[in-house]
Formats: structure tokens, C-alpha cells, sequence
């Protein structure tokens, strides 16, 4: 009899920790961790999680970090897969290098099985294709234009040359005539140059991705930087050849600048009475154009799966949940996120209400302006990185004058032939 | 009475030094003006806005992880100073009077440990700790401090316990006492500077670290330092917030400085004369 009740007790303490061994694995499995930087829309996201967690019982562990810091952090954990994320962010710039180096999971089979993944921007959805492999959602698509003071300048300028004259014309002591991007780096100078000598009919490529001939130093290339480079000596503000964002938002909102050309990240804030002087005399424009036409700069932001995560299917849960149109509209009203990747989000009456008060044109020249991008704005390869770094050296070189722009864009085509020799 | 020409050089001397403190100061004075400022003034010159005072930036510094984060800089920059001093003051003192071979090449190899570059100390640490399940925990990083420190507390105490006239505790053995006895009632409170020294530099070294904070924590574990970066982004810098939390940063340090300032100088001066 004793025996028996021993044998019993045995047994149900067995069970139970059985069922709590596997009811730990399960929870386990139903914890996930996103690594993020911050953006309005990534702070967005990190505010409504609950609401995820309410949906779905998958506990979500978000980190909203610094981009320096979100960098490091992330390639740690790429290289030593770690295991320990489950989301992260996924700047388009990094995704070529980050899938060749297969530190992605390639989400294709996710998508197309899902009706939510429909209705993004296709220039912003297919940036995340890479060898017909899909490998993130997108969350973030900004896109150039260009912000001018209306007490300045009546009408802006619909050209490159025209912006050159406008910006010498009103250019003073106390207000430059334009700002723009010029420290070195391929998210810095390399991020705007393009939108100039690509109007001038420029490219990288002599027909990306079929013909990869460097074409760096082409007439249509020098065009466009000569005019890059003389705009910004004679009209520029001082210190011209080290401004990088932060600098050219700054000036623009302290009244130091007429003119300021970059992605709408960067402009829209200069339309913030809160951080902006002259936000009631800001107006926006359309990227200009030259002779071969319009060509305003695309950044996309998105969210992948690490490679080393085991917990694929609850991580796409979150990022199709995050990249939501009612996760979106919710971060537009909350946040300042006109740079949302679902166009249905702007029709949005509150959405559409919120960003017509801060500048009635904002969503329309957001919306054209995004038609007029190339998804290869910067050569999606896993060697931009270190290519447009490359040619931004010499591009702010040219701009210091310690070399001409000649000089400047044959030392680039040959670094650039080199790196992608190697 | 003072000549002219001395007279003149002194007063040289005065400008110069008002000069340099000027220079090395005038980023703290920005920092601390950044502070008080609202956004929209941040970079209008003073004489431009000059009523333009808001403590918004303190709100926004409370409102961040920056104050959690600077509770995990107190915690493991003082636990590893600890630890540091705990086993640092015996290392020294065996180093300094235990008649052990190879002294000088040991006390040369601790300083080349210290002189390594971080790089190439932290990436097998945090390999290390990837299998020993030690990333993103403050015991982790409190140990990983304790590598920066503990060579220089070594290093140091082995100076300071070298200036000790070794018939003190010769003529302490000689009385009865145990080694111990001899470290804890006669060695150390003849090397007070130099313990307070080197528990304060070793503190500073932790407590201003950034590289290894980045590389070993996440999140809920981030240091002060690494808090800070957090608000450099993506199209956005926080600059008042920055500015704030620098200060905070710094101010625990001052008074502690102040305070230790005559064991430091005493410390560099020779503890005891022989």
C-alpha cells in the first residue's frame, strides 16, 4: 500500500515536470527579441507592441537603440550568431552584404503565403528582393525633396542650375544660400550627390546590373559634380565641406540656410514650429531636375530575420503585425512618419488631416516624388557600402579643393574597379 | 619684494594658465548652457534668444533609459573597482615585498596587459561569454572591468607598498604578527593615498568605458556611456539630452575628485618617506 502511494507521488511529480519542462519550452519558443534603431518609426513600433502581445500571447522583448550603437550590436550577433534576435532592423543599404554573408533569413514562402504583405509601395517591397529571394518587409521609404524658405524665394527653383543661381542670389553673411550633405560616407554625401549627377544623366554603372563597367568618371558624373561642388563653395554655409545631417536640419531650422535638399526624415522636421525658427516659412518642393531628368534619393528601412534565430515563424508574425497599415496609421498619427510604405496609410482621414496641417503638399510631393525614384538610387550590391565610401572620400576632397573633381572621380573609378576586383 | 621682470612673468603665467582652463573648460560651459536650452534655441546664439530657458531636456533625460543605465555604470564600475582592490592589494604587496623571482617581468607584463588595445581584449571576452551565457549581465560586465582595472590597482599598489620600509614589517614579524596582520594593521594605512588613488582611477577607468559596454551588454545592462549614443540616430541627434546626460555623467565624479585629490597628489608624491 505505501508502496503504491510512493509510486504514485512518483509519477505525478514526474508529470508535472514534464508539463512545466514543456510548458517552459513553449513559452520559450513564444518570446521573441527585435533589435532596432531609432526612427520615429521604430520608437512607434516599440510604443504599440502591447497590443501585439495582446493579439497573439508572443511575449516581444524590443530594443529601440542608437544607429552607432544598433550597428555594432548587430554584426556581434551576426557574426557570433548568438541566437539571442529574432527581428532586427534592416537598412536596404546593408541588405546585399548582409544575405551574401547569409546572415538573413529569406522570408519568401512567408510572404507570399500572406495577404498582408500586400500593398506596399513596389519600389519599397521589391528592395527586399535579392536573387528572387525576399528578405524583409519594408517600414521606412523616404525620399528627396527639397525645402525652401518662402520669405526668401518665391518660387523654387525647378532645376539643378537654377537651384545654383537661385542659392547665389540669395545667399548672405547670415543665411546660406543652400545646405546640404557633404561629410564623407555613403550614407552622408553619397546619399544626395546622386540626385544631381544622376539628373545630369550620371550612373555608376553602364547598365546596372547587366553591364557592371565603372563608369564613375564620365562626362554626365563630372557634370553634375562640378555643379555639386560650386553651388556649395559659393553659396554654401561655413565649414561647407564637413556638414553632415544633423548640421544641415540644424542650420535649416535656426533660419542659417534658404535652401536644403535631403530625404523627407530630414525635411520634415524643419516644418516643426517645436525645433524649427521658421517652420510658418518653410515650404516644400519636388527635387530639381536636369537634363536627364528627376532623380530624388530612396532610403528603405525594413525588418528581417537573423539566420541564427529558431524562432522564424513568431518573428514574421511580429514584422508582418509591425508593418501593418494599422500599425502604420497608428505611428503616423503618434509619431512625425510621412515616411510610411503603405500608400493606403495617407488616405487615412486623421493621417491625411494630421500631415495637410503641417504643410498641405507634404503626402502629394511625398507620393510623386517616390514615383520618380530608382530602386538602384545607390547600387543595391553587397560592395556599395565600401564603394560609395570610396567615391564620398574623394567627392569631399574635390569639395575641400585638395584635388579637382576630374581628379576626384578617376581616383573613384579606379578605387571602385578595385573593390569590386577583389 | 618682487623685481618687475618676475612680476611680469608671474602675471604671464597667470594669463596662460587662465588661457587653458578657459579652453578646456568652454565645452563643459557649452554643455551645461545646451542643457537649459529648448530645442527650437538650441542653436541660436544667446545674445540672439536671450530669455529662451526650458528644463524640457530634463524631462526627456527621465523619460530615457539613461537613468537605469547609469545605475548599471555605479553597479559594475564600483563592483569591479572592488573586486579590483580586493585582490590588487595583495597582488601589490606580495609583488612589492614577497622576495618573489621575477618581479620585474611580471609588474611589466601587468602594464603591457593595460597598454593592450580594448580591441583585443573584449572580442574573446565576448566570445567567451557568448558559451558561459555571461553577455548582457552586469556580473559579466562588472568581471570584464575588473580586466582594465585590476592591472592598473596592481601596478599602482606595487609602487606605493614599494616606498614602505620593509624593517616596519620586518620588525612587525619579528613581534608576532601574520602576514595579514601585517597587511591589514601596518602596510595598509601607511599606503592610504595610495589605495584611494588607485580604487578612484580605477573607478574613473570603468566608469568612462564605452568599448566594452557596446560590445558585452543590450538593453537593460547598457551603461551610461552607451545610453549616450542612443541619442545620436537615424536623422535625429538629441543634442540638450546629450548635453544633460554628460553632465550627469561627469557630476558624480567632481566631488569624489575633490575629496581624493590630497591622496592622489600624496600617492604621486610618496606615501611614506623612508
Amino acid at each position: 500500500m505505501k508502496s503504491s502511494r510512493t509510486w504514485k507521488i512518483a509519477i505525478s511529480v514526474a508529470v508535472t515536470a514534464m508539463l512545466c519542462q514543456t510548458g517552459s519550452a513553449w513559452a520559450q519558443e513564444e518570446e521573441i527579441s527585435v533589435l532596432m534603431f531609432s526612427l520615429p518609426v521604430t520608437r512607434g513600433i516599440a510604443e504599440l507592441t502591447d497590443q501585439f502581445e495582446e493579439e497573439t500571447g508572443i511575449k516581444v522583448n524590443v530594443e529601440v537603440v542608437g544607429q552607432n550603437v544598433f550597428e555594432n550590436q548587430v554584426m556581434l550577433a551576426f557574426t557570433g550568431r548568438t541566437g539571442d534576435l529574432d527581428v532586427v532592423h534592416v537598412p536596404a543599404i546593408q541588405l546585399q552584404r548582409w544575405v551574401a554573408a547569409g546572415w538573413l533569413t529569406p522570408m519568401t514562402d512567408k510572404v507570399n503565403g500572406s495577404d498582408n504583405a500586400a500593398g506596399f509601395f513596389p519600389s519599397a517591397l521589391t528592395t527586399y528582393d535579392v536573387a528572387g529571394e525576399n528578405y524583409g518587409l519594408p517600414m521606412f521609404v523616404e525620399t528627396g525633396l527639397m525645402a525652401y524658405r518662402t520669405d526668401l524665394i518665391d518660387t523654387p527653383p525647378a532645376t539643378w542650375e537654377e537651384t545654383k543661381n537661385t542659392a547665389a542670389e540669395v545667399h548672405s553673411d547670415a543665411t546660406a544660400g543652400i545646405v546640404m550633405r557633404t561629410s564623407p560616407g555613403q550614407g552622408f554625401n553619397m546619399f544626395v550627390l546622386p540626385m544631381i549627377t544622376r539628373a545630369y544623366g550620371g550612373k555608376f554603372f553602364a547598365d546596372f546590373p547587366g553591364d557592371m563597367s565603372v563608369v564613375v568618371d564620365s562626362p554626365e558624373n563630372l557634370q553634375g559634380l562640378d555643379l555639386y561642388t560650386a553651388m556649395l563653395t559659393e553659396s554654401g554655409p561655413p565649414g561647407v565641406s564637413n556638414i553632415n545631417y544633423p548640421e544641415a536640419v540644424a542650420l535649416m531650422q535656426a533660419g542659417g540656410a534658404a535652401m536644403f535638399i535631403d530625404g523627407t526624415s530630414n525635411v520634415v522636421p524643419t516644418l516643426d514650429p517645436e525645433t524649427s525658427s521658421v517652420a510658418d516659412k518653410i515650404g516644400l518642393a519636388p527635387v530639381p531636375e536636369g537634363p536627364a531628368g528627376r532623380s530624388p534619393a530612396i532610403a528603405v528601412h525594413g525588418l528581417g530575420i537573423p539566420a541564427s534565430s529558431s524562432k522564424a515563424d513568431a518573428a514574421y508574425r511580429f514584422i508582418e503585425w509591425a508593418t501593418s497599415e494599422d500599425v502604420q496609421a497608428q505611428i503616423a498619427i503618434n509619431e512625425s512618419y510621412p515616411d510610411f510604405t503603405r500608400p493606403a496609410v495617407g488616405e487615412h482621414q486623421d493621417v491625411a488631416d494630421k500631415y495637410a496641417a503641417i504643410n498641405p503638399d507634404l503626402i502629394q510631393l511625398r507620393s510623386a516624388s517616390l514615383s520618380d525614384t530608382i530602386p538602384n538610387y545607390r547600387p543595391l550590391i553587397p560592395q556599395w557600402p565600401e564603394i560609395g565610401a570610396a567615391i564620398g572620400d574623394n567627392v569631399n576632397s574635390a569639395l575641400n579643393g585638395i584635388i579637382t573633381n576630374a581628379e576626384a572621380l578617376k581616383n573613384a573609378q579606379a578605387e571602385v574597379q578595385e573593390i569590386l576586383d577583389q | 619684494m618682487i623685481d618687475r621682470r618676475t612680476g611680469y612673468r608671474f602675471a604671464l603665467g597667470r594669463l596662460m594658465m587662465i588661457v587653458l582652463l578657459c579652453f578646456a573648460l568652454l565645452p563643459v560651459l557649452w554643455s551645461i548652457v545646451l542643457t537649459f536650452r529648448p530645442k527650437i534655441s538650441l542653436f541660436t546664439p544667446i545674445w540672439e534668444a536671450p530669455l529662451a530657458w526650458s528644463l524640457d531636456n530634463f524631462g526627456a533625460l527621465a523619460r530615457s533609459d539613461f537613468p537605469a543605465a547609469l545605475i548599471n555604470s555605479l553597479i559594475t564600475a564600483g563592483g569591479a573597482t572592488i573586486l579590483a582592490l580586493i585582490v590588487g592589494i595583495p597582488a601589490g604587496f606580495a609583488l612589492a615585498k614577497g622576495g618573489l623571482r621575477g618581479t620585474f617581468q611580471t609588474s611589466w607584463a601587468l602594464l603591457l596587459l593595460r597598454m593592450a588595445p580594448p580591441i583585443g581584449i573584449v572580442l574573446p571576452l565576448f566570445l567567451t561569454y557568448l558559451n558561459l551565457g555571461l553577455l548582457n549581465t552586469r556580473v559579466g560586465l562588472t568581471f570584464a572591468y575588473m580586466s582594465l582595472t585590476l592591472p592598473f590597482v596592481v601596478w599602482s599598489m606595487w609602487t606605493s607598498f614599494s616606498q614602505i620600509p620593509s624593517e616596519l614589517i620586518e620588525a612587525a614579524a619579528i613581534d608576532g604578527a601574520t602576514l595579514p596582520q601585517i597587511l591589514w594593521k601596518i602596510v595598509l594605512p601607511l599606503s592610504r593615498p595610495g589605495v584611494v588613488a588607485a580604487a578612484i582611477l580605477g573607478f574613473l577607468l570603468a566608469w568612462n568605458d564605452f568599448f566594452f559596454a557596446l560590445i558585452l551588454t543590450r538593453g537593460q545592462t547598457a551603461t551610461a556611456p552607451v545610453a549616450i549614443m542612443n541619442f545620436v540616430s537615424y536623422a535625429s541627434v538629441e543634442w540638450g539630452a546629450i548635453a544633460l546626460a554628460t553632465i550627469v555623467l561627469t557630476l558624480p565624479i567632481v566631488p569624489v575628485i575633490m575629496f581624493a585629490n590630497r591622496y592622489i597628489v600624496q600617492s604621486l608624491g610618496g606615501a611614506v618617506k623612508g
